[in-house]
């Protein structure tokens, strides 16, 4: 009898695997463990278009996230602004960091001004439309996705909240997970500063 | 507006806290709200609540004059996916301690009535399940200070991760 059971489990843990084998051609390409691109971009500032061409020389930091985002984004990039505060003057000089919003809907340029310069002056806020900010997140590894009524403030964005780094060349080289604290990020803006700082 | 907030604030620091029941075994400490930029419409509360009783407890909803609405909320790491939810209670457990903090639990302020600048206070009350309240007064900080002054609670995981 229990011989018996033993088969039957098994014959049925090899149906649902085989099952699941069999399905998982059928899955979106978005959930490929691709490594993602990067590359270049055009979104829009308050003071004008920034591309991520306008900071070759220096190395970049990018963070998706929104300024509705009460708590999430708002840790983020207090410890992206302490990493910033740690480096010396003549490195400083060489990061920039950028702060994508992905609720182009309710972050005005102004809104995005004042929300990145209150955490440092060295982060530049941009969005764009919702199709060209899919897009760059897309190329970043970034995921995001809307959800209506979780709260009586308004909709609220899920989203990943990693910090991208970009060399000086423009290149993605490394994407640090959320809550990295500021000597992770520091460290990890010195292995791509160029030779000359 | 600030003069009211300013008043009641007061009022609540001066005046024996009123309390009773549930509210009585529940001990605070750390208690801040986040300081946000000029324009904000979002900040949040944070802080420890300690149950000195052998009855566990819950935190069933909050109130502000600083904020339109105020619910109780936490998040959740879904294999990288920050997710932030709404929630109908934070338990307290018998003789235990729960640790509102950023990236996890919290009393989240919607539609600020007022701004949130380093150095203000702002007045939070936590009802608790038999409908007693924790009357607190908030002082507003900038989070690079709190995330500093609260880097020795880290093992109290705030982000809870789900995979």
């Amino acid at each position: 009898m229990k011989r018996r059971f033993l088969i039957t489990a098994i014959l049925a843990l090899a149906v649902a695997v085989g099952g699941w084998a069999a399905l998982r051609p059928d899955r979106p390409a978005a959930l490929d463990l691709a490594e993602p691109a990067g590359g270049a971009f055009t979104l829009n500032a308050l003071s004008g278009p920034v591309s991520l061409a306008d900071f070759r020389g220096k190395v970049v930091l990018i963070y998706f996230g929104y300024t509705f985002c009460p708590d999430v984004c708002p840790t983020s990039l207090a410890l992206i602004a302490q990493a910033l505060n740690g480096l010396e003057a003549d490195e400083l000089a060489h990061v920039q960091a950028v702060f994508i919003s992905v609720d182009p809907d309710r972050d005005t340029s102004e809104q995005l001004d004042r929300y990145t310069d209150y955490f440092h002056p060295g982060i530049v806020g941009v969005t764009g439309s919702e199709a060209d900010v899919a897009d760059v997140a897309t190329r970043y590894g970034a995921a995001y996705r809307k959800v209506e009524g979780e709260s009586a403030g308004g909709y609220l964005i899920d989203h990943t909240s990693m910090t991208y780094i970009v060399s000086a060349d423009g290149s993605l080289v490394r994407t640090l997970p959320h809550g990295s604290p500021p000597p992770d990020i520091i460290a990890a803006i010195r292995e791509y500063l160029p030779e000359s700082t | 507006m600030k003069s009211r907030l300013l008043a009641i604030a007061l009022a609540s620091a001066a005046l024996p806290v009123f309390a009773g029941g549930a509210a009585d075994d529940i001990a605070t400490s750390e208690v801040r709200v986040r300081a946000v930029p000029e324009g904000q419409k979002n900040s949040a509360a944070f802080m420890v609540l300690a149950n000195g009783s052998t009855v566990d407890h819950a935190v069933v909803s909050a109130q502000s004059p600083a904020a339109d609405v105020v619910e109780l909320h936490t998040h959740v790491n879904d294999n990288g996916m920050m997710k932030m939810r709404r929630i109908e209670r934070i338990d307290i457990p018998a003789n235990g301690q729960t640790v509102l903090e950023p990236g996890g639990l919290h009393v989240m302020l919607l539609g600020l009535t007022t701004s949130l600048a380093d150095g203000d206070e702002i007045p939070v009350t936590l009802v608790l399940e038999d409908n007693s309240l924790l009357e607190l007064t908030a002082p507003v900080k900038k989070l690079q200070m709190m995330m500093q002054a609260h880097q020795h609670n880290n093992q109290h995981g705030g982000t809870s991760t789900s995979d």
